[in-house]
């Protein structure tokens, strides 16, 4: 059994990747313990707000680089620990059996170098699949300037890997992370993504990233606007085919005069979530958002800014609004969207029967019509001070679990 | 009129039938504060015209009976009502009821029955087992549904090796997994001896759940929103936050 200090070094260092979820892999349990569930799963909510799902550690926080950011680097003076694939194992086993975790998410410092930590994560998976027969969520990251082979490997027994690309330039990157490039970033997640379309078109057995690729970068640590961030993000799905790009906080943990003393806005990543979600389930485009070199209001969230900004799309009438356009009404969801959906067709839809369906109207009745009806106000200058003030009162912005459950469910998974 | 049932299928069909066409008939399955003069009647299932009625309302929505079994889960305080109007819309429309949203009694349904499978998908993440000496797992919860049923495909699919038990004891009733069968029996309370390990296991967890949190960011509303108080009896990491 790993000890409990070991435990707590290598979770603290490795607490700070944003990614917990678990969804998108319906691996089998086959003959073990074990299996994907792709809705995601959340086992428990730690005080700052963030699900566990996966059991998230370092197998080693003892690193040969240097990024500045980072309080594993080389030149820290923190504790440091390297665990065996063997005390790994045993751990997620006994979590997973009291179902603690949903699986586990392994990264690790580049230890010795970045050959040595690849073939110590790899060693790691391939034990937990063969040996102690484990088949549930396993996400891998990926060690950059590895060699391609390990990558391919530890592939084989994941359900997910990330390479972080850790900061919105290169510019930046080679500032703050050094020893990291572009390139050891970006062409394993190309080659990764070539291998995986490969596997699927040859409908070969088993698995090969069933869950895909995600990646993470930090934000307010370098000068990168919103526009460019989202810019990057947009193209990280569209050319790379990226499941997920997360942000993180700069929280400064580490003193360097390359680095503001003070962290990033929750606020910030906040609208920068709001706005991915915008990109990739309510249709949206980057450049839609937020101009190349400008920032995402922190009064408004990006929905209705644009709407906003694009007074000659509204009133939309809900009785006759296709699905695309419903979802760009600020205060409409997926789920009140699919309500209309649903209800329309069995009758004509009223203000009273947008109440009756627990739609919210706070926002959106400055934005449709039902039935030619519209009680909204179209006074730019008034809609704008409303909008800010509900803003202001909606504070850290609740999910209703019942009125919004498609997109809680999501958020559940560790994806908010 | 006031019609009391006991909360089974076929007590609730036989009650709908008999209630059906009276215009102020209210369902109840618990025991009510009567009003002055309320006149009540006690219904008794009776297979056969339950039987009749299922058919019936089936050849209106083949689905309903997955949401009459769902809405009779429910703990919801108006859970009778909620199933006697949907019940009552369908057999009036005669065709599925379940997306005109726009009508209060579909809505309501859609919304109880919504909490009920949201409260399952819950579990999945917070039951929490525990390892008894002869490796068989134990989970006590006190769901605000009565699902605990429910959660064996789910559990048998991933634990399949090992026997488990997840004990319902607010309703004492368990649902066993032996290692090849699922049922489900009465339980009013359970001895268990924990296996060697167990303890460790759990001081590991606390351990992990502490310091995988990041104490700057501070969001108590936010986690008591995804994982309601009402839960954390069970779960050895919350427990020390429990008065
Ligand atoms: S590679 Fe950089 S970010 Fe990763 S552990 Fe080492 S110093 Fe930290």
């Amino acid at each position: 059994m790993i000890s409990e200090e070991k435990l707590q070094i290598l979770t603290e260092s490795a607490k700070y990747d944003v990614s917990c979820s678990s969804s998108g892999s319906r691996r089998k349990n086959e003959g073990g313990i074990g299996n994907g569930y792709a809705a995601g799963c959340c086992h428990s909510f730690t005080p700052d707000g963030r699900c566990i799902s996966l059991l998230k550690i370092l197998l080693s926080n003892d690193c040969i680089f240097r990024c500045k950011y980072c309080m594993s680097r080389a030149d820290a003076d923190v504790p440091r620990a390297t665990a065996t694939p063997e005390e790994i194992c045993t751990l997620v086993m006994d979590f997973y059996k009291r179902n603690y975790i949903e699986g586990l998410f392994l990264s690790s410092a580049v230890v010795k170098s970045p050959d040595y930590a690849m073939e110590q994560l790899v060693r790691t998976v391939k034990m937990l699949r063969t040996e102690y027969n484990f088949h549930g969520y396993i996400h891998v990251k990926g060690i950059p300037h590895a060699d391609s082979l390990l990558a391919h490997e530890a592939a084989k027994y994941a359900d997910r890997m990330s390479y972080n690309i850790e900061l919105p330039s290169e510019t930046s990157l080679k500032l703050l992370a050094p020893q990291k490039s572009k390139e050891s970033l970006l062409l394993p997640m190309k080659q990764l993504q070539r291998e995986t379309l490969a596997f699927r078109a040859e409908k070969r057995k088993g698995y090969f990233l069933p869950a895909g690729q995600t990646t993470q970068m930090i934000i307010g640590a370098s000068p990168e606007p919103d526009g460019q961030i989202l810019r990057l993000t947009q193209s990280l799905y569209r050319a790379n085919g990226l499941k997920r790009v997360y942000y993180s906080s700069y929280v400064p943990v580490v003193q360097d005069s390359l680095l503001p003393a003070v962290g990033a806005k929750p606020m910030r990543e906040h609208r920068l979530y709001e706005a991915d979600w915008l990109l990739r389930f309510y249709g949206f485009s980057a450049e839609e958002i937020v101009e190349d070199d400008g920032n995402l209001s922190l009064e408004l969230d990006p929905k209705c800014a644009w709407a906003l900004r694009n007074p000659q799309f509204f009133p939309v009438e809900v009785n006759r609004a296709p699905l695309e356009v419903l979802l760009r009404v600020p205060g409409i969801g997926a789920r009140s969207a699919q309500k209309i959906l649903s209800a329309r067709r069995y009758a004509k839809l009223g203000f009273s029967d947008l109440k009756k369906m627990r739609v919210v109207l706070k926002r959106a009745r400055h934005f449709i019509t039902a039935g030619g009806k519209f009680f909204g106000t179209e006074n730019q200058a008034v809609l704008r001070g409303l909008l800010t003030a509900g803003e202001a009162q909606a504070g850290a912005v609740q999910l209703d679990f019942f009125r919004e459950l498609q997109a809680a469910r999501t958020a559940l998974t560790g994806e908010l | 009129m006031i019609y009391f049932y006991d909360g089974s299928k076929p007590s609730f069909l036989t009650a709908l039938l008999a209630a059906y066409s009276d215009d102020g008939a209210v369902l109840s399955s618990r025991s009510a504060q009567l009003g002055l003069g309320e006149k009540t009647v006690f219904v008794h299932a009776d297979p056969q015209r339950a039987e009749k009625a299922e058919q019936r309302l089936l050849s209106y929505d083949p689905k309903c009976m997955q949401d009459l079994d769902l809405l009779l889960r429910s703990g919801a305080d108006d859970r009778d009502k909620v199933a006697f109007d949907y019940f009552r819309l369908l057999a009036a429309r005669k065709h599925p009821v379940r997306g005109m949203l726009a009508e209060d009694a579909a809505a309501a349904a859609d919304d109880c029955i919504r909490r009920v499978e949201y409260e399952v998908h819950r579990f999945h993440g917070f039951v929490r087992f525990l390892e008894s000496a002869s490796g068989a797992l134990y989970a006590p919860i006190a769901p605000d549904n009565d699902i605990c049923d429910l959660l064996l495909p789910h559990f048998c699919a991933r634990l399949a090796q090992c026997p488990f038990v997840i004990h319902d004891v607010k309703r004492k009733r368990a649902a066993v997994y032996d290692g090849t069968h699922t049922f489900t029996a009465p339980l009013d309370r359970a001895e268990v001896a924990l296996s060697a390990d167990e303890a460790a296991w759990q001081e590991l967890w606390k351990k992990y759940y502490k310091s995988v949190n990041i104490p700057s960011r501070e969001r108590l509303k936010q986690m008591r929103g995804y994982m309601p108080v009402r839960y954390w009896k069970f779960m050895p990491e919350k427990l020390g936050d429990l008065k």
